[in-house]
C-alpha cells in the first residue's frame, strides 16, 4: 500500500505542491505579522519558529484527513470491493492505507521545511532529531488517516465527506497548541486540548525541531501510540461497512 | 464432478424491505463457464457479492468449493478472484504497477512475481502498454487489465460481474477468447453475470436466468432454446399444389413435431431444423413440388429470456446500462 502511494507520487505530485501553499502562507505571512505584535507569549523563541511545527503538522493532518476522499473514490469505483475480496486482512488493508497517507505527509513536510529555513526559522541542527520528528509525523498521520477512513465508512459521498472533513480538522487545529501555547487558553479548551492528539504531535515535533525540550516526549509518544491503535481498530471494524 | 458453487435457499433483504434475493437454489459444477443472466435489478450482483464474501445473506447458505462464504470467508477469498462491474484499477499508475501491487496484496512470492505479471500482461495483450498510465487506456484495455489482475493468482473460480459492459464487439471478443483459453488451460470455473444474451449464448456452458431474486430457468443455451418448442422451417411454395400424401410423409420424419400449411406457406416445426430440412427437401423433390424460398427460424436466447423473465430487460436494462456506461466514461 505504501508502495502504491510512492508510485502515485512519482507520477503526479501536483497535489502536494498545492497543499503546501497554505502552510507556507502561515509561515511567510501569519507568523511574521503576529510575531511583530508579540501578543502571544512563546517564551524566548520567535513566533514564526513557534508556529512552524504547528502549521507543518496542520498541513500533514489536513492531507491525511482528506485521504478518506481517495477511499470514497475507490468505493465509487470497484477498487475497494476488489481489495476486500483479496486474502489480505481488513486490519492490514486499513493500516496499510493509513500508513500510505503518512508517506504523503512526509513528502509534504519536506516541501514546507525549506521554506521555513528561508524565513529564518532556527531548527535544532541535529539530523537524528529531524528523522525522529518525521517518524512521529509519519506515525501520527497514520492515525489521522484512520480517522478519515472511519469517516469515509459513514459518509459515503464526496460532498458529505468534504463537509465532515472540515468539521474535524478546524477544531483539532484551533484547540491545539499549534498556534499558541495551551496555557493561555480558557480552561474548557485546555481540557479539550488534553484529548487532542494534534497537541501531542505538535509538542513532540516542536521539542525535536525547535526548542530541544524533550521532557514531554515519552508522554507524547504514548499518546500518539494509543491514538493510533484505537483508530486503527475502529477504522478496521467499520471498514466493511463502506461497501455495503 | 466437483461442485464449485452451491447455494441453498438464499435470501437477501436490503433495508427497509427490498427483497433482492428471494430464495435462490443453485449448484454449479467446477470447470465450466456459468452465466447468470437477468435484467438489471434481478439480483445478479447481490448474489455475486454474497458469493465473494462481501455481503452477508439474510438467511440461507452459500458454499464455494465446500466452504461456507459466511463462516469461512478468509479461506474462500484465497480461492477466488473477482472483477467488479465498476472500474477497479488505479488510473494514476501504470498497468504493470497495478498488477505489481495486487501481486503483493495476494502474497505472490517476489521471485515469481515478475514472471507471473509478464505472463498475465502477455495473455491479455497488454505487454505493449504495460508502462503507460492506466488513464490513457481504452475501456477494453482497462477491462483486460482487470482480468489480468484476476488471473494473477490462478484462482479456482473467477467471479466476473458484467465483464464486457460498455465494450465494443471486438474488445468483447478478445476478452472472451482469453477467458475461454484460460478456463481450458487451468480448469478455472468462470462464474459471470450478464444481461447480454449473445454473451451467455456463445461463451457459457450453463445458464441460469434470474428475475426478481429468483432463478426462473436453468440449463445449457441449447436446452433453454429447445424448451421453447423447437425450430421452424418455412417453405414458400411456387403453387398451391401440396397433397395429403406429402404432408403425411413429412409428419413421419423423426424430429418433426407439427406441419402447418396455409396457402402457399408450408411450416414445419422441428426439434432439429438442419436434419429435417434435408429430409423434407428430398420428399418435396420426389413429389415434384416446386419451391420459391426456404427459411429457418431458430429460437434465440432472447425468446427464452422473454418467456421466462418477461420484457423487463428492454425497459429497465437499457437505461441503467446507459447511465453505467456513462459513469465509466466519465471516470476515464
Amino acid at each position: 500500500m505504501i508502495e502504491l502511494e510512492l508510485r502515485r507520487l512519482r507520477h503526479d505530485r501536483t497535489e502536494l505542491y498545492f497543499r503546501a501553499v497554505q502552510p507556507i502562507l502561515w509561515i511567510v505571512i501569519f507568523g511574521p505579522v503576529m510575531g511583530t505584535i508579540k501578543a502571544i507569549p512563546t517564551g524566548n523563541i520567535p513566533y514564526t519558529d513557534f508556529i512552524t511545527p504547528g502549521v507543518l503538522i496542520q498541513s500533514t493532518t489536513f492531507l491525511c484527513i482528506f485521504y478518506g476522499l481517495t477511499i470514497v473514490w475507490e468505493r465509487d469505483s470497484g477498487i475497494l470491493k476488489k481489495l476486500l475480496v483479496t486474502p489480505a486482512s481488513r486490519y492490514a488493508t486499513v493500516i496499510g492505507r493509513s500508513m500510505a497517507s503518512g508517506i504523503r505527509a512526509i513528502f509534504q513536510g519536506l516541501i514546507v521545511i525549506p521554506v521555513a529555513l528561508i524565513m529564518g526559522v532556527k531548527f535544532i541542527p541535529n539530523p537524528a532529531y529531524f528523522i525522529f520528528a518525521f517518524v512521529i509525523i509519519f506515525l501520527a498521520s497514520g492515525g489521522f488517516a484512520a480517522i478519515s477512513i472511519l469517516a469515509a465508512s459513514f459518509m459515503k459521498t464526496r460532498e458529505r465527506f468534504m463537509g465532515l472533513g472540515q468539521a474535524i480538522i478546524m477544531p483539532l487545529f484551533f484547540a491545539s497548541n499549534a498556534l499558541y501555547p495551551v496555557q493561555i487558553m480558557p480552561q474548557i479548551l485546555k481540557d479539550f486540548s488534553a484529548f487532542n492528539p494534534l497537541s501531542y504531535v505538535v509538542d513532540a515535533v516542536r521539542g525535536l525541531l525547535i526548542t530541544g525540550d524533550l521532557t514531554n516526549l515519552p508522554i507524547d509518544l504514548a499518546a500518539i501510540a494509543i491514538f493510533d491503535v484505537i483508530l486503527f481498530i475502529l477504522a478496521s471494524v467499520s471498514f466493511r461497512r463502506i461497501i455495503e | 464432478m466437483e461442485i464449485a458453487v452451491d447455494v441453498k435457499n438464499l435470501v437477501k433483504i436490503y433495508k427497509p424491505k427490498t427483497r433482492a434475493l428471494d430464495g435462490i437454489d443453485l449448484s454449479v459444477e467446477s470447470g465450466i463457464a456459468f452465466a447468470l443472466l437477468g435484467p438489471n435489478g434481478a439480483g445478479k450482483t447481490t448474489l455475486m457479492r454474497i458469493l465473494t464474501t462481501q455481503l452477508r445473506p439474510t438467511t440461507g447458505d452459500a458454499y464455494v468449493f465446500g466452504l461456507n462464504v459466511n463462516r469461512e470467508g478468509g479461506k474462500v477469498r484465497r480461492l477466488i478472484s473477482y472483477v467488479p462491474q465498476e472500474m477497479s484499477v488505479w488510473t494514476d499508475i501504470s498497468g504493470y504497477e497495478n498488477l505489481l501491487i495486487y501481486g503483493k496484496i495476494f502474497g505472490i512470492p517476489s521471485h515469481e512475481r515478475k514472471q507471473i505479471i509478464d505472463d498475465a500482461l502477455a495473455n491479455m495483450g497488454l505487454s505493449q502498454v504495460a508502462n503507460s498510465l492506466v488513464k490513457t487506456y481504452s475501456g477494453g484495455m482497462v477491462r483486460r487489465l482487470e482480468i489480468a489482475c484476476a488471473i494473477l493468482i490462478k484462482p479456482k473460480i473467477m467471479f466476473l460481474d458484467e465483464p464486457t459492459i460498455g465494450l465494443d464487439p471486438s474488445a468483447k471478443k478478445i476478452v472472451w477468447e482469453t477467458l475461454t483459453s484460460f478456463k481450458k488451460e487451468y480448469g478455472v470455473t468462470v462464474f459471470f453475470n450478464t444481461h447480454y444474451m449473445d454473451e451467455a449464448d456463445l461463451y457459457s456452458d450453463r445458464i441460469a436466468i434470474i428475475d426478481r431474486g429468483k432463478i426462473v430457468k436453468l440449463g445449457s443455451a441449447d436446452e433453454l432454446k429447445r424448451s421453447l418448442g423447437g425450430e421452424t422451417i418455412s417453405f414458400s411454395l411456387a403453387g398451391n399444389n401440396i397433397n395429403e400424401t406429402t404432408l403425411r410423409k413429412i409428419r413421419t420424419l423423426t424430429s418433426v413435431r407439427d406441419v402447418i400449411v396455409s396457402n402457399t406457406e408450408l411450416n414445419i416445426l422441428s426439434e432439429n431444423a438442419e436434419t429435417t430440412l434435408l429430409e423434407a427437401m428430398e420428399i418435396l423433390r420426389i413429389e415434384k413440388i416446386p419451391l420459391e424460398k426456404i427459411s429457418i427460424m431458430k429460437s434465440t436466447l432472447d425468446d427464452v429470456f422473454l418467456k421466462y423473465a418477461g420484457s423487463r430487460l428492454e425497459t429497465t436494462g437499457r437505461m441503467s446500462e446507459v447511465t453505467h456506461t456513462r459513469d465509466m466514461i466519465r471516470r476515464g
